[in-house]
């Protein structure tokens, strides 16, 4: 006869469980977002998408405010790449034959740097390699996400 | 519907309509599928990779009277020698190339953007390399040579950017197509460093769209075709290209109907253009157009709006600043035929497979930003 006391047992448990999904285990320490909230991650983003242009394009005074030299033949990543035509990033991660490794975004963008460019490779985790793949991403948002595509 | 969309409904409605071709003088012949790119790869590549015509032999009735060959070299981008030394290299080649053909070409047509940033030490590097040149040489002006001073040291050096002259029974033309930009500069302010900055970014937003010929260009063209035989072949020489093919890259000009209403009645027009560093082909009404590569380096295809004659040029190697680049011979023959030749310094100049076309991955791209909120 246990039959009744599953019964029972789902009863009770289904809404306990419906109402921990609604309101968030106990202590949770986000707020439920709001319009205002979603702008301002927005903003947050739009500001690094507007210094990856900026840096894309060769601005020397966002380059020295960021402490890089991602250029030292004149060359900016948009002379190849006007409004990021064939950066593919949505090809990555996938094996680059330039590097002839297995290579992620990061690792294109500083080869670009070093080799085309003759600037100075950056650190992955650094502001402006945030900056760059912002804009890379944002400008190619529409783009279907192919990774490994050669 | 875009903006861009409604154009280019427009331009197929009112240039591409049936039954409307270049003169069938023009068209490319069975012999164009001869060439050891097709050669090599025709057998095993996807279909519209396999057969679409070579842009290297084209043949034009009545071309000349005598056989004869000239050259093209544009988009030089010359920075001063202390900031970059690729440039300088990739220019000189070019230069000592055209000056070794055998037999030598009758005349060399630079197509400009000789400067990067239109500087008097940029524009008389590129005269001094040039100067290695012997034969002819014409010059039309690109818009890096312009927008510094306004064409004034570019005129100092080569004159008019626009004229016309008859060689071995081709009438040539060269046009003006960067100098009448609309004017970004004044109510903002800018130095003319600034000014040049913005025309000096292809995917910029702030000099709009300033390719075009402008009326009074487009006059003085028509009063120079007025006494010219309407079957008789017509070369006409500009920066970028006379059609509608990506805008926001000014790889147009704006006036291209007015530009086809005054080029209409003549059967045998063929355009060579500059500005799209990349290998292009298209036909326009009763135009057909070239376009030529860069000695600096190569422009990807725009997301869209390659013109569906064009051969795609191979994917190239960013690792090797030869690569995707060069100059190029047109030879005219006694029988009637003009070459027009992919000098490439590097591989193969088209794409033997899709997987060769950089294209071959569709991209949507979102035009920049930052020079709109920028303060400048």
């Amino acid at each position: 006869m246990t039959a009744p006391i599953t019964r029972f047992i789902l009863f009770r448990a289904t809404p306990a469980v419906a109402l921990a999904v609604l309101v968030g285990p106990a202590g949770a320490h986000k707020d439920p977002v709001t319009p205002q909230l979603l702008n301002s991650y927005q903003q947050v983003f739009m500001e690094q998408v507007r210094k990856g242009d900026l840096l894309f394009h060769g601005d020397a005074a966002t380059e020295q405010a960021m402490d890089v030299v991602l250029s030292k033949t004149g060359m900016a990543c948009a002379m190849c790449h006007p409004m990021t035509a064939d950066t593919h990033p949505a090809t990555f991660p996938k094996y680059q034959a330039q590097m002839a490794k297995f290579a992620t975004l990061r690792d294109m963008i500083n080869w670009c740097i070093e080799k085309p460019n003759q600037g100075e490779k950056i650190a992955d985790d650094s502001e402006a390699m945030k900056a760059l793949e912002a804009y890379i991403y944002w400008s190619q948002s529409g783009s279907v996400l192919n990774p490994g595509k050669f | 519907m875009s903006e861009l969309e409604r154009d280019r409904r427009e331009i197929a409605a009112v240039l591409q309509q049936p039954g409307v071709h270049p003169d069938p003088s023009l068209r490319i012949t069975r012999r164009t599928f001869v060439h050891r790119s097709c050669v090599v790869g025709a057998a095993t590549v996807a279909e519209t990779f396999a057969w679409w015509p070579l842009l290297n032999t084209l043949d034009i009735a009545y071309a000349a009277e005598a056989p004869f060959k000239f050259a093209w070299i544009s988009d030089t981008h010359l920075y001063p020698k202390s900031l970059n030394t690729r440039f300088v290299e990739k220019t000189v080649r070019a230069a000592k190339e055209v000056q070794a053909m055998s037999p030598p070409a009758d005349f060399l047509i630079f197509g400009g953007d000789l400067a990067q940033l239109g500087k008097v030490e940029e524009l008389e590097l590129g005269v001094e390399i040039l100067k290695e040149i012997n034969i002819r040489k014409v010059y039309i002006p690109g818009e890096h040579d312009w927008y510094l001073d306004m064409g004034k040291k570019w005129g100092e050096l080569f004159g008019q950017p626009h004229w016309t002259f008859d060689h071995k029974g081709v009438r040539f033309v060269g046009l003006d197509t960067v100098s009448r930009g609309p004017d970004y500069w004044t109510a903002r302010k800018m130095s003319p460093e600034e000014r040049m900055g913005h025309m000096a970014t292809l995917d910029g937003t702030v000099a709009g769209a300033w390719a075009g010929v402008g009326r009074d260009q487009l006059d003085w063209l028509q009063k120079t075709l007025a006494n010219w035989d309407r079957n008789r072949p017509v070369v006409i020489f500009s920066h970028n290209p006379l059609y509608e093919y990506y805008p926001p890259w000014n790889f147009w000009v704006r006036d291209w109907r007015e530009v086809n209403e005054v080029l209409k009645p003549y059967t045998k027009v063929t355009n060579i253009h500059g500005h799209t560093h990349q290998v292009l082909y298209n036909e326009i009404g009763t135009m057909r157009s070239i376009g030529m590569l860069a000695t600096s380096w190569p422009w990807p295809y725009a997301p869209e709006g390659v013109p569906k004659l064009t051969k795609p040029m191979i994917r190239v190697d960013p690792g090797d600043h030869f690569d995707g680049v060069g100059w190029a011979k047109i030879d005219v023959s006694a029988q009637d035929k003009v070459e027009a030749e992919y000098i490439m310094w590097r591989k193969q100049v088209f794409a033997q497979s899709p997987d060769d076309y950089a294209k071959s991955i569709p991209e949507v791209l979102r035009p920049r930003i930052a020079d709109n909120i920028w303060p400048y």
